[in-house]
């Protein structure tokens, strides 16, 4: 009988540093700075831990039916801890108050455990042979854990499932206490459906984790994956690391916080000093409201009109702190009015037109991509237009992929634009290419910026319209839909880059 | 866990369970397609005196393509006072097209291939509609781009991959690639050749090709025999050219004719400025984006759901007598003349003295629209607007998104799903397919298409059912150039006009297109 206690010392052990790790890796990998994160969570949970102990002192009596009940709440809250971070993540307004709540309640928790535990026995064992035996096992169970974390758990099954897969251990214990010391315990019934009931929950959890993020689809991504949501459109997945948060579609690298500002601020400026008028704007994609920021910057800017597929990543970019706080909350601006709407049909109904156009799409890699890219759509675009307007389009790497660029400059200009085809160096990207078009003579008509950019000066642009030998113009074809040769450009040069 | 195990176990089993007793059940189908019921009414009902008698100048009976091209000719020559009959609910034949909340989809005829340049009256026809925006320096036509078919055009189903193209190519032996090389090469030569009289070896219209005997004389063979003439061995060509055949004609290699068969490739010379030659015009409706634009040339004058089942021609007038199915009354129409845009085997029965010559063979179809979650992906190249299975009973799918702009797909999508009903001859195929119910038709649809998307079944949701009794005219051995078809080009009566696509012997829009018109230009002469 003793034994059994003694091992359950040892699997509340393990658990309770594991949920430990859980939390603090799952900090580190949602709010970046790891050292911060753990040292602070760390604190967190031991400080907790110490006010359980402390409260552990009111349990006077049925003591083993308390602890019963408090295996099933440290399995059922432990259990669940990570598949709640994760989800709470792109809703709660701060995250950060949530994790904190959710550690110190967890910490409590298993913070009461061994001293509930010590009281139990104590009438079992000599003092000394107590205190001894219960540490002995609560050390054996932190080394465990120490070293199966990292090692197995988060490589083989991931955090959501380590998570429950402890939990379940903790209430397993419960189980197996309350089996066999049936005679002294009250309520036995109700809490053993109890534990069922969250033994269920947690295996429920355990099987669909897949669903609420992709353990492989992590693997995938050079850091750890925060968070990762399948909408209607499209896979969009938020790696962070102590350098940078990355935003990818469909796997495919959209930003990295630590450059996207070379990136945005040559999308837009260049644009910007060229077209006269610059009261309305439309941004085409862009969803995560870093071009907007760029156009809020100047006060002649009016009205922006953004015009995103995919209503899941508006809403992640305005309502999530962190990510607001990239794009200085863009996306909440009065100036700037959000439709979630597809673009060719968005602009087979509008009327409107606009003096500066930002497209900035996903790369041509698909053929229903590829459709946003072709002479029916800069066709179509036209109507949005005056013939002053300048438009700005993002047209993959010169560099990598030097026909898809020039295809994209040749279908434009058989629509009869003019363009300034440029191009800048994105660290995380690489050389990255745009095409300036408009319907009329492209020219300079301001000279000023807005105070504090950091990478575009009106000096650069010409240095970037500079194409050395290897991103020179090539004979290539215009993309229409009835050859979409762009989809195929691009997949021959980038498939020949990644082999 | 004991509880949760046994759990899954039941739901496992009530899962299996389900599926022995019917993995279909899911799916919702019904059948429509030519009124067989209309259509026998006519053949066998005896009908009294007409109720009421009414008079115009024209009529025109039958709604097709024919029809309508007919109506859209009289209305440009200033031919206002005339009546259009049609027995189903709508005008169209076989190029109507349905909808869901999904998609639109055609009910058969689904594309036209760009047309040869010197077909002036077509390209006219697609000026009109909006499909050719103009012409570029070179005199080439320019068509819109959003109604050209978008790539990726076509793939198939080979070797349990797909690959791009329809021509065989994934695992052919150099042999194979030599006689496909070979037959290709010949057909761009004849694409060109003409004959003794200056005109094309095979042109569109059919009428307008050669008569020289060296080109005519290919249809005394059927393909079949034709290809082994000229040392065409390989399995894999052989089945490219009988899907060809099937997929134009309703029938394989073994019954078209050589001349027809080659017509296929060496008719079509069609150029654009923005599009291959090779490349062709669809919509989600299929070709009832052009019937769309015909039926707007009268409207004002059509009568749908009425069942022509007499002509009587008077020397100075014709009596069109008609079952009006809305109101079950038997009405005349008294005209100066009337054009007969129907297939043969209906004309007949409606002409005093007609005798239905069974050289004229009409295929019968099936097309299925399928309403699905999505259309699985499956290995080789991508989802493409035509997809061909290899050796396959059907002619396989085509997608009905492709020609779309948006970047997100309905919640639904819808594919159409060709079957020419072959395996039996045509009349025992007819009855076959009257005499299937819905049920069996959605068995055979799901089960043919597991075989390249494993798990489709699962995925459909509905299944909108067209069977085409007589589908589409057959250019048997001997018929283009055979003296039935020649008499029954002219109506043996002064003032009724022929014009459906069937008198070409090639079941193609252009051909109802050019009978049509042919029709009403007669017509409108014989009026004066
Ligand atoms: C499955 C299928 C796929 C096809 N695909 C293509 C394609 O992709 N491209 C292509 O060019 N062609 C295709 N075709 C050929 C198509 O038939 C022709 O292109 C064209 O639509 C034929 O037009 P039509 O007017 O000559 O004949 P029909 O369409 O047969 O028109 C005859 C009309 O007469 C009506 N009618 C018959 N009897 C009576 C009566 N007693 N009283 C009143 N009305 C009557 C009928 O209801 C019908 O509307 C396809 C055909 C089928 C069956």
């Amino acid at each position: 009988m003793e034994i059994l206690l003694l091992l359950s010392v040892f699997v509340i052990a393990t658990c309770g540093l594991i949920y430990e790790l859980v939390a603090g890796t799952l900090a580190s990998y949602l709010l970046g700075d790891s050292v911060t994160q753990f040292s602070t969570i760390i604190g967190a949970y031991l400080f907790s831990m110490g006010i359980g102990a402390y409260f552990s002192r009111f349990f006077k009596k049925d003591l083993l039916s308390w602890f019963i009940q408090l295996e099933i709440l440290v399995g059922l809250i432990g259990g669940i801890s990570s598949a709640a971070l994760f989800l709470l993540f792109e809703h709660a307004a701060s995250f950060r108050l949530v994790l904190y709540l959710l550690v110190g309640l967890t910490g409590t928790l298993v913070g009461l455990e061994l001293p509930l535990l010590m009281n139990i026995l104590k009438d079992r064992y000599e003092f000394k042979d107590l205190v001894s035996r219960v540490f002995t096992f609560d050390y054996i169970g932190a080394l465990a854990a120490s070293i199966v974390f990292p090692l197995l758990l988060v490589p083989y099954l991931g955090l959501i499932r380590t998570s429950c897969f402890f939990g379940i251990l903790n209430v397993a214990v419960a189980i197996v206490v309350l089996v066999k010391f049936k005679r002294e315990i009250k309520w036995a019934r109700y809490l053993k459906s109890k534990a069922v009931a969250c033994i269920i929950v947690l295996v429920g959890l355990f099987i669909w984790a897949d669903k609420i993020m992709t353990f492989a689809e992590s693997q995938a991504f050079r850091d750890p994956v925060i968070y990762s949501h399948s909408s209607s459109y499209q896979r969009i997945v938020l790696t962070h690391s102590r350098l940078d948060l990355r935003l990818y579609l469909n796997g495919n690298l959209q930003f990295s916080s630590a450059d996207e500002y070379r990136y945005h601020e040559a999308l837009i400026h260049p644009a910007m000093l060229y077209s006269p008028k610059r009261s309305q704007v439309l941004i085409l994609g862009g969803g995560d409201g870093m071009a907007a920021r760029e156009l809020l910057k100047y006060p002649e800017v009016e009205q922006v009109t953004l015009v995103d597929l995919d209503p899941a990543m508006t809403k992640l970019f305005r309502q999530n702190s962190m990510l607001a706080s990239l794009n200085d909350s863009s996306l909440l601006s009065p100036r700037v009015h959000v439709i979630n709407a597809d673009a060719f049909q968005w602009l087979k109904e509008n009327e409107k037109h606009f003096d500066v156009v930002i497209v900035d799409f996903p790369d041509p890699g698909n053929y229903a991509v590829g459709k946003l890219y072709t002479t029916a759509f800069y066709r179509k675009l036209r109507h949005a237009l005056t013939d002053s307007s300048v438009v700005v389009i993002q047209s993959t790497s010169p560099y990598v992929a030097p026909k898809a660029f020039w295809c994209v400059n040749a279908t434009l200009q058989e629509c009869n634009y003019q363009t300034i085809p440029y191009h800048t160096y994105v660290p995380s990207f690489g050389e990255w290419g745009y095409v300036m078009a408009s319907p009329g003579p492209l020219a300079k008509h301001h000279d000023s910026l807005p105070a504090g950019l950091r990478y575009f000066a009106t000096g650069t642009f010409s240095q970037m319209c500079d194409f050395t030998a290897d991103m020179q113009q090539r004979k290539v074809l215009a993309n229409h839909l009835n050859n979409q040769i762009l989809v195929q450009y691009f997949e021959d040069e980038w498939g020949k880059y990644q082999e | 866990m004991a509880i949760i195990a046994g759990g899954t176990i039941t739901v496992s089993q009530y899962v299996a369970c389900m599926e022995k007793k019917d993995k279909y059940a899911h799916i919702s189908s019904r059948i429509s397609g030519a009124s067989a019921k209309a259509g026998h009414m006519m053949r066998d009902q005896q009908f009294g005196t007409p109720d009421i008698t009414e008079y115009t100048d024209a009529v025109i009976v039958g709604g097709g393509a024919a029809g309508l091209t007919a109506a859209r000719h009289l209305h440009h020559s200033g031919f206002t006072n005339f009546r259009l009959l049609e027995l189903e609910p709508h005008t169209g034949g076989n190029a109507s097209s349905g909808s869901n909340q999904y998609s639109a989809y055609p009910l058969g005829a689904h594309y036209l291939p760009i047309p040869n340049t010197d077909n002036q009256p077509l390209l006219d026809l697609l000026a009109e509609a909006g499909i050719l925006t103009g012409y570029d320096p070179n005199g080439l036509p320019i068509y819109n781009e959003t109604d050209l078919c978008y790539d990726p055009e076509e793939r198939l189903y080979i070797r349990n991959r797909w690959q791009e193209g329809l021509v065989p190519q994934l695992g052919i032996s150099h042999q194979t690639q030599d006689e496909i090389r070979r037959f290709l090469e010949l057909m761009e030569q004849l694409r060109k050749a003409k004959g003794s009289d200056n005109r094309y070896a095979f042109d569109i219209p059919v009428a307008n090709s050669s008569n020289d005997a060296l080109y005519r004389e290919l249809d005394q063979l059927t393909m079949e025999e034709w290809l082994t003439q000229q040392h065409y061995h390989s399995e894999e060509l052989r089945w490219y050219l009988d899907y060809c055949c099937r997929d134009d004609y309703g029938a394989g290699i073994s019954t078209i004719s050589a001349w027809a068969g080659i017509h296929y490739f060496a008719s079509r010379k069609g150029k654009a400025a923005n599009a291959d030659s090779s490349q062709l015009l669809t919509w989600p409706q299929g070709n009832g984006r052009l019937v769309q634009h015909l039926q707007q040339f009268s409207r004002d004058k059509t009568q749908t759901g009425c069942v022509v089942y007499k002509i009587t021609p008077e020397t100075k007038q014709v009596l069109v007598d008609y079952y009006d199915i809305n109101t079950h009354q038997i009405k005349r129409l008294v005209a100066k003349a009337c054009i007969m845009a129907t297939p043969q085997f209906i004309t007949q029965r409606l002409i005093p003295g007609g005798q239905y010559d069974h050289a004229f063979v009409y295929s019968p179809w099936l097309v299925a629209n399928i309403t699905l979650d999505q259309i699985p992906e499956s290995s080789g190249y991508q989802l493409c607007w035509d997809n061909v299975i290899y050796q396959g009973k059907s002619l396989g799918y085509v997608n009905a998104q492709q020609q779309r702009l948006t970047q997100q797909l309905p919640a639904k999508q819808v594919i159409t799903y060709y079957l020419p009903l072959d395996h039996l001859d045509p009349v025992a195929s007819r009855k076959y397919a009257i005499a299937l119910s819905p049920q069996h038709w959605v068995k055979l649809i799901a089960d043919d298409l597991e075989a390249v998307h494993p798990g489709i079944t699962e995925l459909m949701h509905d299944i909108d059912i067209t069977v085409w009794g007589h589908g589409m005219i057959r250019p048997h051995k001997g018929f283009i150039t055979g003296d039935v078809r020649a008499a029954a080009q002219k109506s043996p009566f002064a003032n009724v006009f022929y014009a459906h696509s069937d008198l070409s012997g090639i079941s193609i829009f252009e051909e109802a297109f050019y009978h049509g018109n042919k029709a009403a230009g007669a017509l409108t002469d014989y009026c004066g």
